[in-house]
């Protein structure tokens, strides 16, 4: 699944973008509030979905070395957290769905695949 | 001199700057060891005591409470229109304009300023004076307090510079519940890591350990540092704060376990897996805690060599 078949499926607004995401093929996706529990994956992780709207959210994005951020449920992103997706370059999207709507689209999309 | 104010434009200025002329009070600069003369004594009396004593402005003084400021220009007057055996009641100057010891040096700053006076006479709170302040007491006050702020970043710097070009030893600062900036910190040292072309799985395992110490520190303590030291084949994390310390060390180790309050929680943090997660990433782990003595915490991770590597598959 490519970065914009997502963008569009969850009519994101994109507040950041890092350049090379349009061609990564998507695979591993972690939901989560609790940053303490996306650092406890062992696994790669390519998106992060989290209703958290803070710049911990883009931080730890950038430890387990993910492409990017989905916030959920149309929270309003942060000054802060514009600067750290810029600064650390981690893709930064934002969608008014639901984590739950979000993993139902993302698992659909996936059955399509 | 031209003018007597003190160039420092607050706006203008640095931050160290501004923090300094803010925790410096008066009573740290101003002179205590005061040239005094009586309202009884002459202007002739007072003359010579300027040219003795170095100085161009006395303060009038009796029993401790300050009458008026006898200055060299008003000895000028005299000696021109020939009163010099006049006292100095009669003569000195009455306006005063008065600092008080505990104000910051902020204020005397803006006063200089402000009134174009040579001193400022300083009092205590009961209104007694207890020193002078000129500009050159502020110049010598700030350029001590600067001297001994470079000297301590002079002694970090020193410890932030790499030994060899695969050492690396950074220290960095993190303060209690600045969430804006924690995490900078592991953030940095993952990107200098990716740059170094370290396999993958290792630079997450020390930013792991090292994002997860970092909240910590703000999380739970006071306030603390975290010294990295990277060379070829290992990281080494320290974690230190010196307060308040882990009441059931045994316990903090437990995942699950958590002293975090919901406001920390609704931060995404505080679920209690912190420890336990340092230690799952770490070859090594230890921790120290007393409560009312901070914690250390060290975790090391060896690097997996090129060899092992290709054993793995």
């Amino acid at each position: 699944m490519k970065i914009d078949q997502l963008i569009k499926a969850l009519d994101c607004e994109v507040v950041h973008r890092r350049k090379e995401t349009g061609v990564k093929d998507l695979k591993h996706f972690v939901v989560s509030d609790l940053m303490s529990d996306v650092l406890l994956v062992d696994g790669d992780v390519d998106l992060l979905i989290t209703s958290l709207a803070t710049t911990q959210a883009i931080r730890t994005a950038d430890i387990v070395s993910a492409i990017g951020v989905i916030v959920v449920n149309g929270k309003a992103v942060t000054a802060d957290m514009k600067v750290s997706a810029k600064e650390l370059d981690v893709t930064l999207l934002k969608t008014k769905l639901s984590s739950f709507e979000v993993c139902g689209t993302i698992h659909h999309l996936k059955g399509q695949e | 001199m031209t003018d007597k104010g003190i160039p420092i434009k607050m706006e203008e200025s640095t931050s160290l700057i501004l923090d300094l002329i803010y925790q410096l009070k008066i009573k740290d600069v101003m002179t205590r060891n005061l040239v005094i003369a009586s309202p009884e004594d002459s202007l002739d009396h007072i003359k010579t005591l300027m040219k003795q004593r170095n100085v161009t402005g006395i303060p009038i003084v009796k029993k401790d409470r300050l009458l008026g400021i006898l200055s060299i220009d008003d000895i000028f007057k005299a000696l021109d229109s020939g009163y010099m055996q006049e006292l100095a009641e009669k003569h000195m100057s009455k306006k005063l304009v008065m600092l008080e010891e505990d104000m910051p040096l902020a204020f005397a700053i803006s006063y200089f300023d402000k009134f174009k006076y040579g001193r400022f006479p300083v009092v205590d709170k009961n209104n007694l004076l207890v020193g002078m302040i000129t500009s050159r007491d502020i110049n010598v006050g700030l350029l001590m307090a600067i001297n001994k702020e470079v000297a301590r970043m002079e002694e970090l710097l020193a410890q932030t510079t790499p030994v060899d070009a695969h050492h690396i030893r950074k220290m960095f600062r993190i303060r209690k519940y600045d969430f804006e900036h924690a995490g900078n910190a592991s953030n940095r040292i993952k990107k200098l890591l990716v740059e170094r072309k370290l396999d993958p799985k290792d630079i997450r395992r020390v930013a792991v350990a090292m994002y997860e110490l970092e909240i910590n520190i703000a999380v739970h303590s006071d306030g603390g540092t975290l010294t990295v030291i990277i060379d070829q084949d290992h990281a080494e994390i320290t974690a230190k704060d010196s307060a308040p310390g882990i009441e059931h060390p045994e316990l903090a180790l437990q995942e699950g376990y958590s002293t975090a309050n919901e406001w920390i929680k609704s931060l995404g943090f505080g679920a209690g897996m912190g420890l336990a997660n340092i230690r799952r990433v770490s070859d090594s782990f230890d921790f120290q805690s007393a409560l009312g003595k901070g914690t250390t915490v060290r975790a090391v991770i060896h690097f997996k060599r090129k060899e092992e590597k290709s054993h793995d598959h």
